[in-house]
């Protein structure tokens, strides 16, 4: 444009655009310095040499046609090459594929790329793949009749992979199962077995029917061998051939006929005959009897593929009908196996497989053996060689009455184990002399020395036990036995008194004092006497009841000395298990008072207290009368149910919510399981405290065993019982709100050391209170129900007046109550039965002591010897809970726990109240027994008394600490739940006594 | 009422379960009852006009007892797949199933409320389950018995087993306080006087105990019927002026409440008279048994 500026006539001053002249220059600069090549082609610019751009026009490109982005040259496009036809006119050019194809599509046509080498091809396939190129190829070099490609199937490997070749080589021929030389070996074998066979067979039936069968057996001959295998094998290794399409309805691969190819040759001999009729006939006998052949091929030659589908579609549930049909039509042919068709005939072909005939001779014989002869004496009964009943059936002839020996030891020993014999077994008769061969005094058992004496007894023995029959040795369960009495049952069994057996003396009544006899020499004779002819006269308790005082002997008999033992069952008199429990309890008691007296350490006391405690113990409905006879026993038993009892039971709030109604428990501070079991420790401590007290105070008496036991309590005595009872537990709620408004005092001062102990030393203070109440009720009831010279109250107030003192005097500072509080829980025993049993004889100590300060034996003593009773029947009903199984471990066991009480229970309290300071920071975590509850709550009473009118400050904040703390605590104390239940229940029944 | 208005004459018979039927219970207003049975199921009727109207299935075992709501809207049943079922009536369905008996479980009875369900298991416990809320759980476990709890019964504030242990334990929910009356002898059913003064107690030893709740006194004892080894019910008449039960030899006695002779007795029943239930104001009894079928009788 510059340059053409002065051939052009302007008007006006031309705006001079001087970035545009500069930046054109630049960019010229720029393109000449080949800086603009760079840039991508939509951004080029085509320019001049000037670095102008220029238009070319819309059909020459516009700005951007020309030299740089357009086909052509800088001289501008021209056809590479154009000839003229005129020249060249015949030379026509042949299109080919090449023409049209890439340089890379060329080269994968021609095959002149790097593949795989046809000599590795092992299998063929790239030989094959090459084949269909090759054909590809061709064919589109020259076009056939068929357009498109060709089907693969037409193209046919070219090459042979190598295992074909090898297996070529190793002489495999094409159409052979490969593992054809394994197998054909074997058929070969059986082929001509078969062969063999079928000579045999045929030579019978030749000579009648020669036309049937040759050609049968020739064709079958011939075609067996090739069709056969080679249909059956030749689809295994060319799997191209399907030459037999699938017509039958089953699943692919099913077959029928698996596992039970009769039915499949049965159907194929049945479609053979079918299918040639007349002909196939004759042979179908023997076809079936082969089994495996077709109807086409000869016969045991083998399933060809085609009859083996012809047979699969066939219902199998048809073939019992295909029996009949062939057999019927075999019969009526005439037939070489005539006479095994004709058996099949007559047998109706019911079950008879094809190819199978009825032998004639069967060889198997159902052997049948004659029931063996019974002999005429026998008796359908089994007796077992240790029974009693064998030895009954031996001592059928008695022995002749035989002098007893006159060792009067041996004698009841031989008594003893004539019964023991004769209740046991002939069993224990042979345990008896192996264990005791060595000792000349069971000689008699294996022969020697009394000998005759002893079969005279055990077939006494034997005789009693007959006559009772099994229900009386059942024993006690049968109530008509028990209802005997035991002079009626002497008679029955005409048996004089002293050879009674264990078993009679279970109904014998107490009143006589034989009925022991036995046993107890028994016993005698077992363990050592001596002791027992030791007993001072004194040492009597039961004097105005001679039969337990023989029970009594013997039980102290057995205490003490070891050996055999009788048992606890065989002890049983006509009374119940719970009596007989309670005595045993009672006999305990006495034998440790008894024990005591010898030891000497305390002087004897006259037993007449106790006597009278004892009989009032076995109070029936008329109060204080004595119960000895053994039938009013009876009717107090009878008279015993229903028997009401009561005990403490805590619905939770739940359950109070969903009945409406209020929870009864609801603010009490302790959780049930807690609550009883202080309810427990309280009630049944007064008992404990005094049976302990009994034991060191008192030393020689009949222990109070309560001869009645509580289940003997009477209706009336049982409703006042309750109302009593009832007082009592209602009572705990005002006591706690008393007392929890005003022991704060010393709490106060002790908050800071002691804050664990708090809370609970209050409930405990309570239930002290409560505790002190109820054994003031008790007592009083007691005294009333005994009737006794000394009156209701003054035991009362002397205990009363007893125990705060008596308490103070040992921890006349609160902090060492609090001492001996955590250290009785640290002490305090994991064992659930002894663990409430325990504090009982710990205060017991204590208060023995207080009592012996105080001087007056009358009373206390009294009062100690009731509780021992108390005591007792808790201890019997806690062994009645236990069900009595097992008698001897229970009544053992209450026996231990009073021995212990009685030698730690002074000990331990002493180390108690040494115990050092630094116990009292123990933590009361661990175990909150009821022991130390219980001594706490003497401690904080004590406290309380001295310090009530200075306290008026109600800890409200305290009350909650003390709920909590006792939720927490509540854990431990709960697994004892079931244990302090019992214990409850005893109180229960002690108290109902006192009624 | 006379003895000539003891239902003694067969009404109904309704059939339908498979086997011993185990229990059979009037509604509370008595215009229907529920049988269940070894069958596992729970069916419910029209006795007056035998009509079997449902049947409830979902039990694995038997089912031994079956109450229903005062107000009839839904079911609770046990049996011997140690679960308490808790239905809704109308549909059927099993509402919720309450677990924790270690054994099975002999009956099942509905609070006042309907909101609690209280069941008596062989476990030795008996165990309340909460209808209200959506919790499996018993919110109370009574395990004081000594042995398998036969049957519960409730009132208001109390809950009442019977036991094998021979007792009968009243838990008085409303002072805390546990009562056992001791009979001495395994009991199998009790049954509480239309008055709820009384409780009827049937013992294994064909006794059937009237005992006074409040003083534990023994009342009455009515004998002549066997009664040893299954569980059977008794109850009284809804006038308490008879005591009717059931007895191993299929017939149904009926024994004058006071003077414990026996007024009526007839064979009712191929076998075992397993339940009986009086209609709670007119003269109908229903009766189970072992021959599968429930019978209605009438006056």
């Amino acid at each position: 444009m510059d340059s053409d500026d002065e051939d052009y006539v302007f008007f006006g001053t031309p705006i001079e655009r001087e970035e545009e002249i500069t930046n054109r220059r630049k960019k010229a600069v720029a393109e000449a310095s080949g800086n603009l090549r760079s840039l991508p082609a939509w951004k080029q610019e085509v320019r001049d040499e000037e670095g102008r751009r220029r238009f070319h026009g819309a059909f020459t490109g516009g700005f951007s046609a020309g030299y740089y982005n357009t086909v052509g040259s800088k001289e501008g496009w021209a056809p590479q090459s154009f000839t003229s036809s005129r020249k060249s006119r015949a030379e026509v050019k042949q299109q080919s594929i090449f023409n049209f194809l890439d340089e890379d599509e060329k080269a994968e046509l021609e095959g002149q790329y790097l593949g795989t080498s046809s000599q590795f091809d092992t299998f063929g396939f790239t030989a094959a793949e090459y084949a269909r190129k090759q054909a590809d190829k061709e064919q589109k070099q020259r076009p056939s009749a068929i357009p498109g490609p060709v089907p693969d199937e037409l193209v046919l490997p070219a090459a042979e992979s190598i295992g074909v070749k090898l297996l070529l080589r190793m002489g495999w021929r094409r159409g052979r199962a490969i593992k054809e030389s394994n197998a054909s070996s074997l058929y070969d074998a059986r082929r001509e077995a078969r062969k063999a066979f079928l000579a045999f067979a045929s030579d019978g039936t030749k000579a009648s029917h020669p036309a049937d069968h040759d050609p049968v057996e020739g064709e079958p001959e011939s075609l067996a061998e090739q069709p056969a295998t080679n249909d059956a094998k030749s689809s295994q290794s060319l799997p191209v051939f399907v030459l037999n399409p699938k017509q039958d309805l089953h699943g692919l691969g099913y077959d029928p006929f698996k596992h039970a190819p009769e039915f499949r040759e049965k159907k194929i001999s049945r479609l053979s005959n079918n299918k040639q009729l007349g002909y196939r006939k004759p042979t179908s006998i023997k076809d079936s009897l082969f089994g495996s052949k077709s109807g086409k091929a000869a016969p045991g030659f083998g399933i060809g593929a085609l009859e083996e589908f012809d047979a699969e579609d066939e219902d199998i549930y048809a073939a019992g009908y295909d029996f009949q049909e062939t057999y019927v039509e075999e019969a009526e042919e005439p037939s070489r196996l005539s006479i095994e068709s004709k058996q099949k005939v007559v047998a109706k072909d019911q079950g008879i497989l094809p190819g199978f005939k009825v032998a004639s001779v069967s060889d198997y014989q159902l052997e049948r053996f004659d029931p063996p002869i019974i002999p005429k004496d026998f008796v359908p009964h089994h007796k077992f060689p240790g029974t009693l009943e064998a030895l009954k059936k031996l001592d059928i002839p008695s022995p002749p009455v035989v002098p007893p020996p006159d060792d009067n030891n041996l004698k009841l020993l031989i008594e003893g184990v004539a019964t023991l014999v004769a209740r046991c077994g002939k069993l224990f008769e042979d345990l008896s002399r192996k264990k005791n061969q060595s000792n000349p005094l069971f000689s008699f058992l294996s022969g020697g020395n009394g000998h005759d004496y002893y079969a005279r007894k055990l077939w006494e023995e034997h005789k009693k036990c007959g006559n009772q029959g099994k229900l009386s040795s059942d024993g006690k369960l049968s109530p008509s036995v028990q209802k005997m009495t035991a002079e009626s049952r002497g008679e029955l069994l005409g048996e004089k008194p002293l050879e009674r057996s264990l078993k009679e003396t279970k109904s014998s009544s107490v009143a006589s004092g034989e009925f022991v006899q036995l046993q107890f020499n028994l016993s005698d004779t077992f363990t050592n006497p001596s002791s027992f002819s030791e007993l001072p006269e004194v040492a009597k308790p039961f004097k105005d009841d001679l039969a337990k005082q023989e029970r009594f002997e013997r039980f102290l008999k057995e205490k003490y000395e070891g050996g055999l033992r009788s048992t606890e069952s065989s002890a049983a008199s006509n009374m119940s298990e719970a009596a007989r429990a309670r005595e045993r309890l009672d006999f305990e008691a006495a034998a440790e008072a008894i024990e005591k007296a010898k030891r000497g350490k305390e002087s004897m006391i006259s037993t007449q207290p106790f006597d009278i405690l004892a009989t009032g113990m076995q109070f029936t409905s008329g109060g204080l009368e004595q119960v000895k006879d053994a039938h009013a026993e009876d009717l107090v038993t009878k008279k015993m149910y229903p028997r009401r009892e009561e005990f403490q039971w805590r619905p939770l709030p739940i359950l109070c919510k969903r009945f409406d109604l209020i929870d009864p428990y609801m603010g009490k501070p302790p959780p049930p399981p807690r609550m009883r079991s202080k309810m427990d420790s309280l009630l049944f401590m007064p008992d404990s405290v005094k049976g302990a007290k009994l034991e060191d105070v008192i030393t020689n008496r009949d222990l109070p065993v309560a001869q009645t036991d509580a289940h003997k309590t009477i209706g009336d005595v049982a409703e006042k019982e309750i109302e009593i009872e009832v007082e009592n537990v209602e009572r705990p709620v005002d006591l706690y709100k008393a007392i929890f408004s005003d022991d704060s005092d010393d709490d106060v001062e002790d908050s800071n050391t002691n804050k664990v102990g708090e809370p609970e030393k209050k409930i405990e203070a309570a239930t002290t209170t409560l505790n002190r109440l109820i054994a003031g009720d008790f007592l009083e009831s007691l005294g009333k129900e005994l009737g006794l010279e000394v009156p209701p109250d003054v035991p009362y107030s002397t205990n009363k007046a007893s125990i705060p003192s008596q308490i103070e005097t040992p921890n006349s500072d609160a902090e060492n109550a609090k001492i001996i509080l955590v250290e009785g829980r640290t002490s305090c025993t994991s064992n659930a039965v002894s663990g409430p049993s325990l504090n009982p004889q710990q205060e017991t100590a204590r208060e023995g002591e207080s009592s012996k300060n105080e001087s007056i034996p009358g009373s206390s003593l009294r009062y100690s010897s009731k509780y021992t009773d108390g005591l007792s029947e808790n201890i019997s009903d806690k062994v009645n809970v236990e069900k009595f199984a097992q008698e001897d471990r229970k009544a053992k066991l209450p026996s231990r726990q009073r021995r212990n009480w009685s030698s730690s229970s002074s000990s331990e309290d002493e180390r108690n109240r040494k115990h050092s300071r630094r116990h009292r920071h123990r933590s009361s975590d661990s175990c909150s027994d009821s022991s130390t509850d219980y001594r706490d709550r003497n401690h904080s009473r004590s406290k309380g008394r001295r310090k009530k009118s200075s306290q008026e400050k109600s800890s409200s904040s305290r009350k909650h600490s003390k709920h909590h703390k006792h939720r927490n605590r509540d854990s431990p104390s709960r697994s004892r739940y079931g244990s302090e239940r019992e214990h409850s229940e005893g109180r229960k029944e002690k108290r109902k006594r006192r009624d | 009422m006379s003895v000539s208005e003891l239902p003694r004459k067969e009404a109904n018979v309704l059939k339908g379960h498979e086997g011993a039927v185990l229990a059979a219970r009037f509604n509370s207003d008595g215009n229907y009852c529920l049988s269940c049975g070894k069958d596992r199921t729970i069916r419910l009727w029209n006795p007056h006009r035998g009509i079997h109207i449902k049947t409830y299935k979902s039990h694995g075992r038997e089912v031994r007892d079956v109450h229903v709501t005062p107000d009839n809207s839904k079911l609770c049943s046990c049996g011997g797949d140690r679960q308490i079922f808790y239905w809704d009536v109308s549909t059927g369905r099993v509402i919720r199933k309450f677990r924790g008996h270690d054994g099975e479980v002999n009956a099942v009875k509905f609070n006042e409320y309907a909101s609690v369900v209280v069941s008596a298991g062989y476990d030795r416990s008996l165990r309340a389950w909460d209808c209200r809320s959506h919790s499996t759980e018993p919110i109370q476990i009574i395990d004081s018995f000594l042995d398998t709890v036969m049957s519960v019964c409730l009132t208001k504030t109390e809950i009442i087993g019977g036991s094998v242990d021979g007792t009968v334990r009243t838990f008085d929910i409303r002072i805390g306080r546990e009562i056992s009356d001791d009979l001495g002898q395994p009991v199998n059913c009790i049954s509480m006087s239309n008055d709820g003064n009384c409780i009827l107690a049937s013992c294994l030893d064909s006794t059937l105990r009237l005992l006074d709740r409040s003083t534990g006194e023994l009342l009455q004892e009515y004998k002549g019927h066997a009664c040893k080894a299954y569980k059977m019910d008794c109850c009284l008449t809804n006038t308490d002026a008879h005591v009717t039960s059931g007895s191993e030899d299929g017939s149904i006695f009926f024994w004058d409440l006071v003077d414990a002779s026996v007024v009526s007795k007839f064979q009712a029943h191929a076998s075992v008279v397993t339940s009986v239930s009086y209609h709670p104001k007119d003269n109908c009894l229903i009766t189970s048994s072992v021959d599968g079928t429930v019978r209605v009788w009438k006056t």
